[in-house]
């Protein structure tokens, strides 16, 4: 085989059902030349000569990141495969692998060798994208999207601050409080437009009103933060979303800036202060803790359920955080937590992270399950009946999946904002 | 009558520090070596740089040499080889066949430091075609070409476009009767494939192997670099042939981690020939009757925590005699057999004292 050709693939599929029958991978398996002929290392050559792309040449094949890759347990994929398959020849610009990352971290968090397809998976895709390779549609309409409406769902701008009108306490907007404030809210596309994203946001505006904070948001002047567009590969678009915001926060006097969603928080925390901005970032259930005295008196109406919470990777693994949210969960009357087996540092990705949120249909094609799906089924093991998240990503995608794999009615999936605000009501 | 001598046999790194440390602690050492000059394997095979730290061999060697040379303390024959010993711990009688005809010497002690050689891969199937090829060579060969600073096809003096290393050629293996690991080899050839990509950055590095058994300090200071810094491509899965296809190479193998079959082409295939007991060693061995292990290296009791004792008390080993070493490995239990041969003689001496 010359160079810079593709090495054969062996289609083999893990089931398929023929005529009602089911054919195990080997009774389908399509047999192609499986020899190697040749290492072309210039595929390798080419991901590591990326900034940020260096490290996929260190990788020494101990295979640690496979038993904690979410991927591979739904498919056939993780670093090191993708070392070797890239090292055999194979152009990870032009392969699905390119797309099934969820930048979700916790290979890098056991790899001896550091490395780091953090920084490798956004410097591949971003490189993809410059040399005009195919990139899965669903993914570039979400690009056009942001870009043109400042938000990946192509929600209406001037639309951003409509949730507000049904969160039951005034939520004020930096533009008319025309004085500085204590936390500039930033909201976030999903809080502001999904329906499910919009009950946590009133939610998590009635629980700031109750407990006094002195809080605005930005209403339409606010646009997508970019974080999870920028590990998709569009380093120029997360560029262009960083600087307009960068601006309009610069254009107001804040002590600190809250968040609701750990993307938000990755962004602003470790990714805005590169192009010029920097701010004290909190994630809400941080805040929330911080006032965990004042708050504790408000809740008031036990919430008695089964509660296992959904480490976000954004806001545990990239940034560190696991006790807030577990302390406000512990703080509402009648509410029993729960562990799944993977949790904290080794907590189990949703799938929604470094673009996964728009590739769903792509991933569908190369993995056999979502890894939502096989999530919510972890969750569901524990007994709990409602899932808790802290990620305005996760409630669509927890959502779905519980339908998906058959727990309606079993389990329910809830914003830590919408259970501090139930356990708010009065009886 | 008790000796204040000892006798250490072959002049390699071994040797030459056993014989230096004695001579330090104040006893006389007689040098043996059997080529005309000393140096041993690093000066016999010509090493380039040594593995570990990268120095030249020349001038490590030479220095170890000069550390004995001139001394007044340090007896060096050279061209010398032992051909009967009689005694017991504290009193031994060496005859040493020299230049000069057939001479007795006493010695208190003795120390072995009679090393290895390179495994002969001809003496393995041929699947790799040593003596076929011209450009399959070994470890030892290529340590001569990069010494004179090039690194070229055998068959046509051209700079290789894609290089191979074979590792575990003639160790780990049941059937050649060479069962044990030879520590080195994984080091060596790391070291040589950054070597190579030093001297022909457009050259593709493979290395092949069953697991890299990098110690210590060995992993980071080569295995990583090589990769890291040098991209060598390590491949898991050692090839089983190499045939001829044209003016290549073609090696057959699987790549275990993909869990395909592999057939390559390489314009240099480097066997990583392992250790084996060298003739001296083993005729040494014999003559001494010190007990040999079953691959003929000299034996450490088995459970022993020294790790320079032989079956005869009295006779010490020091260095790849005993099994494969490496330098850093090999100048310590020189150090360590110095010191037992020097306390064995003060031991003696002070016995006698008390007799008198």
């Amino acid at each position: 085989m010359p160079y810079g050709k593709q090495p054969p693939e062996v289609h083999e599929k893990a089931h398929v059902s023929v005529g009602g029958i089911d054919l195990p991978g080997h009774w389908n398996r399509m047999f192609g030349d499986r020899t190697i002929t040749d290492y072309d290392t210039s595929t390798l050559d080419a991901i590591t000569d990326l900034p940020g792309g260096e490290s996929l040449g260190w990788c020494y094949q101990c295979a640690k990141c496979i038993g904690v890759c979410p991927v591979d347990i739904v498919g056939d994929y993780g670093p090191r495969k993708i070392h070797r398959k890239v090292q055999t020849g194979v152009s990870l610009l032009d392969d699905p692998d390119l797309w099934l990352c969820t930048t979700c971290m916790n290979c890098l968090r056991v790899c001896p060798k550091e490395v780091d397809m953090i920084q490798i998976m956004p410097a591949a895709r971003e490189a993809a994208i410059n040399e005009g390779k195919a990139i899965p549609p669903e993914l570039q309409k979400v690009f056009e999207a942001t870009d043109r409406y400042g938000n990946p769902l192509g929600a209406n701008p001037r639309a951003r601050a409509d949730w507000t009108k049904g969160a039951g306490v005034p939520v004020p907007v930096m533009a008319q409080v025309k004085r500085p404030v204590d936390v500039l809210w930033y909201v976030g596309s999903y809080p502001s437009y999904h329906p499910r994203g919009i009950d946590a946001a009133r939610a998590l505006a009635r629980v700031f009103t109750a407990l006094g904070v002195d809080f605005a948001i930005l209403g339409a002047e606010e646009k997508e933060d970019g974080d999870s567009i920028r590990l998709a590969g569009e380093r120029g678009l997360f560029e262009k979303l960083a600087e307009a915001n960068i601006k309009t926060f610069a254009k107001y006097t804040f002590a600190r800036l809250v968040v609701f969603g750990p993307h938000e928080y990755n962004a602003f925390k470790n990714e805005y202060p590169k192009l010029g901005g920097t701010w004290e970032v909190l994630h809400y259930t941080q805040l929330l803790a911080e006032h965990l005295d004042r708050l504790l008196p408000l809740l008031v109406t036990p919430v008695n359920r089964t509660v296992t919470y959904h480490d976000p990777c954004y806001l545990s693994r990239h940034n560190g955080e696991y006790e807030a949210p577990r302390a406000l969960l512990r703080a509402v009357p009648g509410l029993t937590l729960v562990e799944m087996p993977r949790n904290r540092e080794n907590g189990y990705c949703c799938g929604g992270g470094g673009g996964g949120m728009w590739l769903d249909s792509f991933s569908r094609d190369h993995t056999r399950m979502r890894l939502s799906d096989r999530r919510v089924i972890e969750a569901a093991e524990t007994g709990a009946g409602t899932l808790a998240i802290c990620c305005p990503y996760e409630v669509s995608r927890f959502e779905d999946a519980v339908k998906a794999t058959g727990h309606d009615g079993r389990l329910d999936v809830r914003d830590i904002a919408e259970l501090l605000d139930a356990a708010m009501r009065p009886a | 009558m008790p000796s204040d001598a000892v006798l250490v046999l072959g002049g390699g790194p071994a040797g030459l520090e056993a014989a230096r440390g004695v001579a330090d602690l104040g006893h006389r050492a007689i040098l043996v070596e059997q080529r005309e000059r000393l140096g041993g394997q690093p000066d016999a095979a010509q090493y380039a740089a040594l593995t570990h730290g990268m120095r030249p061999a020349e001038e490590a060697i030479g220095e170890m040499v000069a550390a004995v040379t001139g001394r007044p303390e340090v007896e060096i024959r050279l061209k010398s080889g032992l051909t009967g010993f009689r005694g017991s711990a504290g009193d031994f009688t060496a005859t040493l066949a020299t230049p000069e005809g057939a001479r007795e010497v006493g010695c208190g002690a003795v120390i072995v430091a009679t090393g290895f050689q390179h495994f002969d891969p001809g003496r393995e199937t041929q699947m790799y075609g040593y003596y076929e090829y011209d450009d399959v060579i070994t470890l030892t060969d290529a340590e001569k070409m990069l010494k004179a600073g090039k690194f070229v096809k055998p068959s046509n003096g051209q700079p290789p476009e894609r290089v191979c290393f074979i590792q575990c050629v003639g160790s780990r293996d049941r059937q050649i009767g060479n069962e044990y690991c030879s520590k080195v080899c994984c080091g060596i050839s790391s070291k040589q494939a950054i070597e190579v990509r030093q001297l022909l950055p457009k050259a593709k590095v493979f290395i092949f192997y069953i697991d890299m058994r990098m110690y210590g300090y060995w992993e980071n200071e080569l295995y990583w670099p090589a990769q890291e810094k040098y991209k060598v491509q390590y491949i898991r899965g050692i090839v089983t042939e190499v045939l001829k296809k044209g003016d290549r190479l073609l090696i057959r193998g699987e790549d275990t981690t993909m869990g395909r079959p592999m057939e390559v082409a390489m314009d240099v295939v480097v066997l990583a020939v392992g250790m084996e007991p060298s003739a001296g060693t083993r005729a040494v061995a014999q003559l001494l009757g010190v007990r040999q292990n079953k691959y003929g290296f000299v034996e450490v009791p088995p459970g022993s925590l020294d790790p320079v004792a032989t079956s005869v008390p009295g006779v010490f080993v020091a260095g790849a005699a005993a099994g494969p070493m490496d330098l850093n490995d090999t100048m310590g239990t020189a150090g360590a057999a110095a010191l037992r041969a020097a306390t064995l003689l003060r031991r003696v001496a002070r016995a006698g004292a008390a007799a008198r």
